[in-house]
């Protein structure tokens, strides 16, 4: 495994099927991300990118070859034994940002470390307060998702994504329902929580604007990597 | 409060008008449950009643020389000391009142038929402080005037197969105390209707000072009978009847006391077995509620198939989500089940304490089933438990069938679920 890599894919296939025929969505990706990167995967629709973040992120195993998180293999656990891992390391940020209708942006926030069980009372207020703050709601807290704007919904969604200090955050196109102001804002946002935590971001996107802010772009076309560049700081 | 119960207690407040029109339907199974099975039990007491109020009375008294030949209707051995026995009873604050009779066979007819009729003779003061047969006679019951004794009250089925109405003149013929066969004459005054078709049918009644005479019964009665204050439920009735039976045997050794369940026991079994058959038919009232409940859930899990993806990618596991929606309904069903009880006790309130007036629905008398008096119903309260409680459970069930197939997607096709 390359020096620092905390997640390698080797030869990941996915096919699945539709319509009575397989459909092979990824054909061979081999992938290695180090800790801390912020990185964009983009391609157009169908290209395998939200099949790869599923992968990515646990939600779903692969066909074929291997996923390594910090040199473990995921493709021998159990459903049970990838929803812990998931649940302790992989966080997510999602398109129409799913935040739970019926809770609080604290309790939207406190729900990750609420599933794990690992946290005290106190600590978990303390620790989502924290959070909430530094995304630029700390006076909304006692507001239910209904009450905020999409920018300040995704705000949420990315709070609830870094509470528990996740080893990577994945954002399937956490800026498509978004207006280029409020996008721009939460690229921001998503870098800044990048730099001060060190927590790794993979995101997908067709936005060129979000592409910008990415230090690294792979690209992928009919399920496979067609070109993986850094981009300038 | 633990997350699964705060979301699920907020989705349910969430779509309160959803959930509240499916907690009305509920209530509404409920409530009829709850009414329909206290006027069950009021119509099974109605018939209990008609018994005590027309044949057996609460608590029937024989002596035990009498009971041995009970068929025979022996009148030689009759009640020994009544007065004794009844000022004994009315010591006891459950005994409303006590009548004597004196039971005998004979033979009815019009100068040209005959059939045979089972004779009763009573006091025509207490009498009516026990029976109701007051209540139910067309025509006169006895009356003071001169030639009273002559008077006989007979079933209107058995004034019809003799071709006899009101004022016409019966003969009847009979086994003195003495065993010397008399026959008299009585005049008709009054008719029957009763619920029993064997007091239509085969019955007559004349006044104890009457059968004195034609019976040369020199005072002897073959039976007191004993009227116990009204209670609410059957249980209760029966309760005091076996209680006050068992206390007069114990003091009189010589006396064969009948509660109501000793003269009725084939009875209460057929209204027991109804009663269970009454429980299968309301329980269907029930399982109609608990499909909305079912609907209501399935719309709650199709909306948030999403939620539960999110939910799912978060770490929540099935069971969690399974739960989730069980609580739901389990919410729905509580709300429901107390609405239920609620609009049930109110019902009962005025099926008990107000009754609805039988004669509304009818005359017709003498199907076993009396249309004179009022059908009141029954506190169960074992009954409102068992209606709060089955609400509540089938609502967790039916809520568990969407919520089963909700928590079997995975994260990913939840997610992808529009």
């Amino acid at each position: 495994m390359t020096r620092g890599a905390i997640l390698k894919l080797e030869g990941v296939r996915k096919s699945y099927a539709k319509a009575q025929r397989s459909v092979e969505a990824l054909r061979g990706i081999d992938l290695s991300i180090q800790k801390g990167e912020f990185l964009a995967i983009v391609g157009p629709s169908g290209s395998g990118k939200t099949t790869l973040l599923n992968i990515v992120g646990c939600l779903d195993l692969p066909s074929s070859g291997s996923v390594l998180y910090d040199g473990r293999e995921l493709g021998g656990m159990s459903e049970t034994e990838l929803s812990v891992y998931r649940k302790e390391n992989i966080s997510f940020i999602f398109q129409s940002y799913n935040l739970i209708p019926v809770l609080t942006v604290q309790e939207n926030v406190e729900l990750p470390m609420v599933i794990e069980r690992r946290y005290s009372r106190s600590e978990m207020k303390s620790r989502a307060r924290e959070i909430i703050s530094a995304v630029g709601l700390g006076d909304m807290a006692d507001r239910y998702p209904r009450e905020l704007s999409g920018g300040q919904e995704q705000r949420v969604a990315i709070a609830r994504a870094l509470v528990k200090n996740p080893i990577v955050v994945l954002a399937d196109e956490p800026t498509a329902n978004l207006d280029s102001r409020t996008a721009e804002e939460i690229m921001s946002l998503m870098e800044t929580m990048n730099r001060e935590r060190q927590t790794t971001f993979i995101f997908s996107t067709h936005d060129a604007m979000v592409q910008r802010h990415a230090r690294r772009v792979i690209v992928l076309h009919d399920g496979l990597v067609s070109e993986d560049r850094k981009e300038a700081a | 409060m633990s997350t699964v119960v705060r979301i699920a207690l907020r989705n349910v407040i969430r779509h309160r008008r959803r959930a509240l029109i499916t907690a009305v339907t509920m209530m509404v199974g409920i409530g009829f449950f709850i009414a329909l099975d206290s006027l069950y039990n009021g119509l099974d007491r109605l018939s209990v009643d008609d018994l005590i109020n027309f044949r057996d009375s609460s608590v029937k008294i024989f002596s035990a020389a009498y009971d041995a030949d009970r068929e025979s209707f022996p009148l030689d051995k009759g009640v020994p000391d009544p007065a004794s026995l009844e000022s004994w009873l009315k010591r006891d604050k459950r005994v409303v009142a006590v009548t004597p009779r004196a039971q005998f066979l004979a033979q009815a007819g019009n100068n040209r038929d005959t059939t045979y009729v089972i004779g009763t003779a009573v006091d025509p003061a207490a009498d009516p402080t026990v029976f109701a047969l007051k209540n139910v006679v067309s025509g006169s019951y006895f009356t003071p005037q001169a030639g009273a004794d002559r008077q006989i009250i007979i079933g209107r089925e058995l004034a019809d197969k003799l071709g006899l109405t009101l004022g016409d003149t019966m003969v009847l013929a009979a086994s003195t105390r003495f065993e010397a066969q008399n026959a008299d004459d009585f005049t008709i005054v009054g008719l029957l209707s009763t619920s029993d078709p064997t007091l239509n049918k085969g019955t007559v009644f004349i006044t104890l000072n009457a059968a004195d005479d034609f019976l040369d019964l020199g005072g002897l009665v073959t039976e007191m009978d004993v009227r116990l204050r009204p209670r609410v439920n059957l249980s209760d009735t029966l309760a005091d009847s076996a209680s006050v039976a068992a206390g007069v045997k114990a003091a009189f050794p010589t006396l064969a006391p009948y509660s109501f369940q000793d003269l009725n026991k084939g009875i209460l079994t057929v209204l027991k077995q109804k009663r269970i058959w009454g429980y299968v038919m309301m329980l269907f009232i029930l399982l109609i509620a608990a499909v909305g409940i079912v609907n209501t859930v399935l719309m709650s899990v199709y909306e948030r198939i999403r939620e539960v993806g999110v939910l799912k990618a978060l770490g929540f596991r099935g069971k969690e989500v399974v739960w989730m929606f069980i609580l739901e309904g389990f919410f729905i069903g509580c709300l429901g089940s107390v609405l239920g009880a609620g609009l049930g006790i109110l019902i009962n309130c005025y099926s008990i304490y107000v009754g609805f007036p039988l004669q509304k629905f009818g005359s017709d008398v003498g199907a076993g089933f009396a249309f004179w008096g009022t059908l009141r119903g029954e506190w169960n309260p074992g009954s409102i438990l068992f209606a709060v409680i089955f609400g509540m459970v089938i609502a967790m069930i039916a809520a568990a069938i969407p919520a089963r197939s909700a928590a079997r997607m995975t994260a990913t096709s939840a997610l992808r679920f529009v």
